[in-house]
């Protein structure tokens, strides 16, 4: 394994099953993966733990990807943090929602794993 | 000016105008006509003056011959003793009728005004005529009076004759001095009458042009405001009368009806625009719902194929675990690919109903047995409130029934966490009556207006929140309509819902459609 060992990468899903699938691979490819459930929690976790890079559902309870998308985009302390969108809505307007927010990529479910590793390694060496 | 009162219809307004021209008109005639009446008169006036003149000096001059006449005879009388002979005096006395016919005609001419003139002139003409007749017929006698010498009678009678000639003259000189004023003033006011006529035709005519001008402004300007989109102009109908409000009047009628069509077919293309958003929304839904499921089995695929690859011992469990995971997302897909499938089938009418014998309730309590993983989901109970098992038996479609618990209750569970879902059937007369209530977090009023929707959900954020693609709903009702039941819905915000259907035991042969 080439990737660096320890980074923390935080991500943030509703759905257990694909949560629980992700954060698994990701483990596999050798990240610390820290998870969250819903919108305010992906925020507090920020704070708190500062991953290096959040890997952010759209469709979640409390409050949904955009907005944590564009209150971590105005946050002194978090607009640093990389955020990667992922959502089920494949329109090509979702895409351009995702970036305006303030989101720095975008992914597609179902997700082409090796395609969001190149996008997350991307992200982390900037 | 009655032209100027707007309220006068256009009709109206040439009748005023011409009976206002005829009017004048008729003035001008009569004025003409007394002129020309005043002229005859006039004519008239001289010629008796002169005719009365004229007689005057016939009667001097008649007067002055019998005199010298009656001088000479009498002078001969006196110096001679001839007698006159009958012829003499016959021609005599013929020459004294005709004085006093002359007499009488000067009488025919004499007005009002000359009548006292004319009976003293008369009284002394006949006295003087009488004594020449008495002469006349006395001339051979021989002890006649002699008294025509003396000039008294004879002045008397002249001077008389002077007065009435005098006063003939005065007359005529002041009569035809009155008629020549009535000339004058008909003259000056024919004239008038005349310009007058014309000043006010033009005022007329120029105020006629401006109504109606006016009028046809208005007109004009109201087909223009309309014409260029402000459909709600409409023309003030009060300003005019008759045919011209009428015709504002319907114009208003015609703007309001094609405003009507305008918005009719606006507010289709609205329904039209709405329906195509809420379709693309379904589709934009249903992907999403699509690559849910399809994440999960396609990464938890790729994860046991990486996993397996690795050197070293295989978690038994734990793949078999995955498996399960990756069964459940496959039957997940498979469900919602049904859903769209039979609603697709409900909208274009092949949807088949299979009626059978079955009993209701051992079937609603399997649904909720085999749904009781979703109940527990979001830590929700179960509370049951059913007739007994054999108690109601049903002739109606059993699939459709069991469809119909699971999408209501599968809902319940979706929409409510920490609570409490009752499920109760039970019988009323020939229908079964099954309810499924919730405590979660309910809908308003307009919210349930929209929900058995196709493609609606309570909210369009709903969806990306609980999942689903507002189908369930849709569906339900449909097949409740199918069954010739229906089915009906209490709640409000934040205190619960409760779904009843109402479903005829023994159903219509024939299914009604569904909406």
């Amino acid at each position: 394994m080439s990737r660096d060992e320890g980074r923390r990468l935080l991500l943030v899903e509703d759905n257990d099953i694909n949560r629980e699938m992700l954060q698994r691979r990701l483990q596999r490819a050798g990240y610390t993966v820290i998870s969250a459930a819903d919108g305010q929690q992906a925020l507090d976790q920020m704070r708190q733990a500062k991953p290096d890079l959040v890997l952010l559902d759209i469709n979640l309870p409390v409050k949904d990807g955009w907005a944590v998308a564009r209150e971590a985009s105005v946050d002194p302390v978090l607009q640093s943090i990389p955020v990667i969108a992922l959502t089920a809505h494949a329109m090509e307007s979702d895409r351009q929602q995702a970036l305006d927010s303030g989101c720095h990529d975008y992914a597609t479910k179902p997700i082409d794993f090796p395609n969001l590793l190149v996008k997350i390694e991307t992200l982390l060496k900037s | 000016m009655k032209l100027k009162n707007k309220s006068l219809s256009l009709r109206a307004r040439l009748y005023l105008f011409s009976v206002a021209i005829l009017t004048l008109f008729a003035i001008n005639v009569a004025t003409h006509l007394w002129g020309s009446f005043a002229r005859s008169e006039s004519l008239v006036a001289y010629r008796d003056a002169a005719d009365a003149a004229q007689l005057i000096n016939d009667l001097e001059q008649g007067l002055e011959a019998a005199r010298q006449q009656v001088l000479v005879l009498a002078t001969l009388r006196e110096t001679t003793d001839e007698p006159l002979d009958k012829a003499e005096r016959d021609t005599a006395m013929a020459d004294l009728d005709a004085l006093r016919q002359r007499l009488g005609r000067l009488g025919a001419l004499a007005g009002e005004t000359t009548d006292d003139y004319y009976r003293r002139l008369f009284n002394s003409a006949a006295a003087l005529l009488g004594d020449w007749e008495e002469f006349y017929s006395n001339y051979n006698r021989i002890n006649a009076p002699q008294s025509v010498e003396s000039p008294i009678r004879y002045n008397d009678t002249r001077q008389k004759l002077e007065e009435l000639d005098q006063r003939q003259e005065f007359l005529a000189i002041q009569r035809s001095s009155t008629i020549d004023g009535t000339i004058r003033l008909t003259d000056r006011i024919t004239v008038i009458g005349f310009v007058t006529t014309i000043a006010v035709t033009m005022l007329l005519v120029i105020l006629l042009i401006r109504s109606a001008n006016s009028s046809l402004l208005r007109l004009k300007t109201g087909v223009q405001r309309f014409g260029s989109g402000d459909l709600s102009y409409r023309i003030d109908e009060n300003r005019d009368a008759g045919e011209i409000q009428d015709l504002a009047r319907t114009f208003n009628d015609m703007s309001g009806k094609l405003a009507k069509a305008i918005d009719e077919v606006n507010s289709a293309k609205a329904d039209a625009d709405a329906a195509n958003a809420a379709k693309s929304m379904f589709l934009a839904n249903v992907s999403h719902e699509l690559r849910t499921p399809l994440n999960a089995i396609i990464g938890y695929s790729e994860m046991l194929q990486d996993e397996l690859g690795d050197p070293g011992e295989v978690d038994r469990d734990q793949v078999q675990h995955d498996l399960g995971t990756i069964i459940v997302s496959g039957r997940q897909l498979l469900g919602l690919i049904n859903e769209i499938l039979d609603l697709s089938k409900i909208e274009t009418g092949k949807m088949q109903v299979n009626l059978e014998d079955f009993l209701p309730v051992p079937l609603v309590v399997q649904v909720c047995d085999a749904l009781s993983p979703l109940l527990s989901q979001r830590n929700n109970r179960l509370e049951l409130d059913l007739a007994e098992d054999g108690e109601i038996s049903m002739f109606s479609d059993a699939g459709k029934l069991q469809q119909i618990v699971t999408n209501l209750f599968s809902n319940a569970c979706k929409f409510t966490e920490n609570g409490v879902i009752s499920v109760s059937a039970w019988a009323d007369n020939d229908w079964l009556l099954m309810s499924v209530t919730d405590d979660g977090i309910g809908m308003t009023a307009e919210q349930q207006g929209r929900v058995f929707e196709t493609f609606e959900q309570a909210e369009v954020t709903t969806g990306t929140q609980y999942g689903g693609t507002g189908l369930g709903l849709a569906i339900v009702r449909d097949f409740c309509v199918m069954l010739g039941g229906e089915i009906t819905l209490k709640s409000a915000p934040g205190e619960g819902s409760c779904f009843t259907v109402r479903l005829p035991l023994t159903a219509p042969a024939s299914a009604p459609e569904a909406a």
